[in-house]
């Protein structure tokens, strides 16, 4: 459908270019019969004109096309991206990368070039076909060039374009080196490792921008390849239509040419090419989105996370996770293996990075494990609906503070709210702050760490679910409120079953047990 | 307009210190391609026109019109034009891209030359990302400069080719060349100055919105809130589409009115050129090229100007105080800790509750944060030491363990110069490393790091410290060296470690919530009492 919409303006821009040769043509043809000039000129305008009218259509087709694509891909991407089981966990940069950058980067493509390969392949035939009545023999010349341009562009660019991916590659994981040194710089200057570290950063990117200048000779070859056939095909027709004028053709002329005709056909010669080297214009474009649709693959496969109706669940009777293996680029866990009662409190402990959220994650079903089982105590799988989750920061959405409380329960009755506020010690904040209907935006709203952490708890509590998931609940916390919150989950912990991620040694102290990574 | 009249920071040559002369053979190889160009349509009318005229004068005229030069010349040029814009292609690529990793090392050097406790920054990850796209962007405009030069060289040949056609011709060329810059960038800035600021208005507060619900990913899948977070986001991303779509509208209508003004300037000229008529081909056909290339040249400055936020973070890193000083090294001293002094060789634990800044006096010894409490190297403060003479004294062993992306073998070396294997493997078996290490099947050379690393949190942590026992040092600090560890290993780590300080005469200040690892110390001290 946007081919069609699209190739009524490339056709207008191809005449726009032939009006404007036109004008040319016999522009020089009434210089030299000394006519009057102000109808080459006005031609010459007017095929200016069409063109932009033309450039202006495209633009406004092919936005228009590549937006409501990415209106559409960004639905299922962003829906699965904030809210479904994931082969593996993604930080919050890689998350965002792929959400924005990504869908950036092929918008872009259907923008630039998209459109510009569909010029291609009816541009150069259709250039062919409007010099053809001016000079059959002209027309014949282009085509002819296209042949060995097709055959060499193929070759030339196949192994540019093996080289130039595996250079992204290259390039892409210097960037990672060199924004890994300067992220760890502090660590570098206290082992007065600068030097040598600064040695390795320079040989790496040397390294690199050596390798990229051996690719690069591939590639502009290929466009060496492009930019001599269009050369050439304009020196042929040059030559081939002066010595036709001259009469002097080694071979008997196959048809008359005249001045003005013969002009319109040079001049349209550099129009055969020009779809192809506006293509090659845009392949920068091409690479980088297809480099984008690549990575996104593997998120076509994620599944939407389903929640049962709570009515078909058999009563929860606590959690086992037996044999829980996990492996992510930089993260190794288990085999885990542990039970926690239908009312618990358990710590999971470990370093930084050691992988207490990813373990929390794949017991909410959120990351896929290597293997083990995650069910509850009579070997049930757990269903996503029995599971609530209390953030280190939990997610405010604009609206009120009541509707944010109730985000996992929104038919719950206005009082259960204030009495679920009042048990996580919110009432002093919201008779403060105007109650319920206090009005949250994103920034958060002046909220604290502390009343932002009571309000992740408050909706996890809201939400019904026996098994809580809380990850790390007391951290960059002041003293006397980790220790508000260390009491209230252990309170909590008499009615539910509830895992803690954390660092705190005074919350692990108040866990019955602690399962350490 | 000229470069090299403008401000240093302007120029992005000067930013990334490179010689004018070494992109000398691009720009010539440009100038040879633009020249080339032109005069391959430019010859080619002239010639056919002449052939024409001469054509249709009878015979004798033919046999007095010679071919042979310029056919050759149009043959000669469509040669020249692909060679030297593959010269030009390649020079100005292998220059940017040696002078962008010179530039990135001596960024890396002004860089690390500066004092952690000062160039603190919040989110250094972010602030090198940033780093990388500007040199990125800067390394663009080194590659885009040949074109720059070969732009006035086409003006010019074009006015050389107007001034064939009579000065009439010759002065309206040259207004209409010396405007195009001057409208050019009016209008660009009327079409594209507010939607631009739009789009990246919208784009940075779609970003911090995502990143925030990306931040809360766990708890959107709980509660199938994936819905309600779209929700949120479509507007924003809504606002940068509309910004985008004016965006793109505008370079499409810029190019549009760069045509009509090329066909203005070949009309202007078909009227005003007084010359035969293969002299007004060539100059038409010359002229067209021109204005198109003094087009890219006009694009170019509206290019450099919207990199200018990124060219003056590049220009402000490289005016930080120069030069890397070397690695002291020096006799044990005596550390004070509030009205406490140790002599070296000392083995101290620093107690306190969580959150009453244990960490905070590690990381103010160990030269990365300043220090809250009174402390003091052999008598000084550490506050008024260099980062040099205090990691001379001590070396850390950080809770959260960093590790450099690449292998164990080069997180172990960057201990200090000239760490041996048979160190390494030391160094390992005092962590209870050794064995997992040497199963491996990469041995020292298994990968650390995003991609592919498979070493536990516990492991890494080890790792970490098996790094600070390596750099020798007269003191040792430890951050909760054995935190993750099941209880029979933290048993031999501690042992091997108690050994370890003994035979190396190393001290020690620990910090640690698990009981086994105090046994090592001597003194205790309770941090809240310091301060």
């Amino acid at each position: 459908m946007i081919y069609v919409k699209l190739t009524v303006p490339w056709l207008l821009d191809i005449a726009g270019a032939a009006v404007l040769s036109w004008g040319l043509a016999s522009g020089v043809g009434h210089v030299a019969t000394q006519a009057p000039l102000l109808a080459p000129a006005a031609l010459i305008l007017g095929g200016a004109c069409l063109r932009a009218i033309s450039a202006f259509a495209l633009d406004r087709h092919a936005v228009a096309a590549a937006q409501a694509n990415s209106r559409e891909r960004r639905r299922g991407l962003w829906t699965s991206l904030l809210g479904s089981r994931l082969s593996k966990p993604l930080s919050i940069g890689e998350s965002t990368t792929l959400a924005l950058d990504h869908t950036m980067a092929i918008e872009n493509r259907d923008v630039r070039f998209s459109p510009v390969r569909l010029n291609a392949v009816i541009g150069p035939l259709v250039v062919a076909a409007i010099v053809a009545p001016a000079s059959w023999v002209a027309a014949l010349i282009m085509l002819a060039t296209l042949l060995p341009f097709v055959l060499g562009s193929i070759l030339a660019g196949t192994a540019a374009r093996r080289a130039s991916e595996r250079q992204l590659a290259a390039l892409a994981a210097l960037s990672g080196l060199f924004v890994d040194r300067l992220t760890h710089l502090p660590l570098i200057r206290h082992f007065g490792a600068e030097a040598r570290i600064s040695r390795q950063v320079r040989d790496a990117t040397h390294e690199v921008a050596n390798r990229t200048v051996s690719v690069l000779r591939a590639a502009f070859l290929s466009n060496a390849v492009l930019e001599f056939f269009s050369a050439l095909s304009i020196a042929l027709v040059a030559v081939y239509c002066g010595f036709s004028l001259l009469g002097l053709l080694p071979f008997r002329a196959p048809e008359t040419l005249t001045l003005v005709p013969a002009f319109f056909v040079l001049a349209m010669a550099p129009e055969f090419y020009l779809p192809m080297r506006r293509l090659a214009a845009a392949y920068h474009e091409k690479q980088l989105g297809e480099a984008a649709e690549t990575a996104l693959e593997p998120l076509r496969d994620a599944l939407p996370a389903s929640p049962l109706p709570a009515n078909a669940l058999p009563p929860f009777s606590g959690l086992r996770v037996a044999d829980l293996t996990l492996a992510f680029p930089g993260i190794s866990v288990g085999p885990l293996d542990f039970s926690l009662s239908r009312h618990d409190l358990v710590a999971l402990t470990g370093p930084t990075g050691s992988g207490k959220t990813s373990t929390l994650a794949a017991i909410a079903g959120q990351v896929a494990p290597i293997s083990g089982q995650i069910c509850d105590l009579v070997g049930a799988p757990l269903v996503s609906s029995q599971i609530a989750w209390a953030a280190q920061r939990p997610l405010l959405l604009t609206g009120t503070l009541g509707e944010n409380l109730a985000l996992a329960a929104p038919d719950a009755p206005r009082e259960e709210i204030l009495a679920v506020a009042d048990r996580v010690d919110l009432g002093p904040m919201l008779a403060r702050r105007g109650g319920l209907d206090m009005a949250i935006d994103h920034g958060g709203s002046g909220l604290s760490g502390g009343e932002r952490r009571r309000i992740g708890l408050a909706r996890a509590i809201l939400s019904g679910r026996p098994l809580l998931l809380c990850d790390e609940p007391t951290a960059d916390l002041d003293t006397a409120s980790a220790a508000a919150i260390v009491a209230l989950l252990r309170d909590l912990s008499r009615r539910r079953c509830i895992l803690v991620a954390t660092h705190d040694p005074a919350m692990t102290a108040a866990a019955r047990q602690e399962i350490a990574l | 307009m000229n470069a090299s009249a403008s401000a240093p920071s302007d120029n992005p040559l000067a930013i990334a210190g490179l010689p004018r002369r070494r992109l000398l053979f691009a720009s010539l190889c440009a100038g040879f391609a633009t020249v080339a160009a032109i005069g391959l349509l430019g010859v080619s009318g002239w010639f056919l026109t002449g052939a024409a005229l001469a054509g249709s004068a009878g015979a004798i005229t033919v046999a007095a019109f010679n071919y042979l030069i310029p056919s050759a010349l149009i043959r000669l040029m469509a040669i020249v034009r692909t060679l030297a814009r593959y010269g030009e292609r390649l020079l100005s690529h292998k220059v940017a891209l040696e002078s962008m990793a010179d530039l990135r090392g001596s960024l890396f050097d002004k860089l690390a030359a500066q004092d952690s406790r000062k160039a603190a920054d919040s989110s250094p990850g972010e602030a090198a990302s940033r780093l990388i796209d500007d040199v990125a962007a800067l390394e663009d405009l080194v590659i885009r400069e040949p074109a720059r030069h070969a732009a006035l060289v086409s003006a010019a040949v074009g006015l050389v080719a107007a001034s064939l056609a009579g000065l009439p011709a010759l002065l309206f060329l040259l207004a209409a060349l010396g405007l195009l810059p001057l409208l050019f960038g009016r209008i660009s800035a009327a079409l594209t100055r507010a939607p631009a600021q739009q789009a990246a208005e919208a784009l940075g507060d779609l970003r911090s919105r995502y990143i925030d619900l990306a931040a809360s990913r766990a708890e959107i899948t709980a509660y199938g809130l994936a819905e309600r977070a779209f929700g949120e986001l479509e507007p924003l991303a809504r606002k940068l589409d509309r910004a985008r779509s004016a965006l793109f509208r505008a370079e499409a209508l810029q190019g549009g009115l760069m045509t009509v003004y090329g066909a203005l300037a070949m009309a202007g000229l078909l009227l005003l050129a007084a010359a035969p008529a293969p002299i007004v081909a060539l100059a038409m056909l010359a002229t067209a090229a021109a204005v198109e290339a003094m087009g890219g040249f006009a694009r170019s400055l509206l290019r450099r100007a919207s990199l200018h936020a990124g060219l003056d973070r590049i220009a402000a890193i490289i005016a930080l105080d120069p030069m890397l000083s070397p690695q002291e090294s020096a006799p044990p001293a005596v550390l004070g800790i509030g009205h406490h002094d140790f002599p070296a060789r000392s083995r101290i634990a620093l107690t306190g509750p969580s959150g009453s800044g244990k960490t905070r006096v590690l990381l103010a010894l160990a030269g990365m944060r300043a220090s809250t409490v009174p402390l003091t190297v052999a008598g000084t403060p550490v506050d008024q030491c260099t980062a040099r003479r205090l990691s001379a004294q001590f070396v850390l062993a950080p809770q959260d363990a960093p590790l450099l992306i690449g292998t164990v073998a080069d997180n172990l070396r960057l201990a200090r110069p000239g760490v041996s294997e048979v160190e390494m493997w030391a160094a390992l078996e005092v962590v209870q490393l050794k064995d997992r290490i040497a199963r491996s099947e990469h041995g020292l050379a298994t990968p650390i790091g995003e991609a592919g690393g498979i070493l536990s949190g516990g492991e890494r942590k080890r790792l970490s410290l098996a790094r600070a026992l390596l750099a020798n040092r007269p003191w040792l600090l430890l951050d909760e060296p054995t935190e993750g560890l099941d209880g029979q290993t933290e048993a031999a780590l501690v042992t091997a470690l108690s050994t370890w300080l003994a035979q190396s005469d190393t001290g020690l200040v620990l910090v640690s919530h698990r009981p086994a690892p105090l046994v090592l110390c001597d003194s205790r001290i309770d941090v809240r009492a310091l301060s």
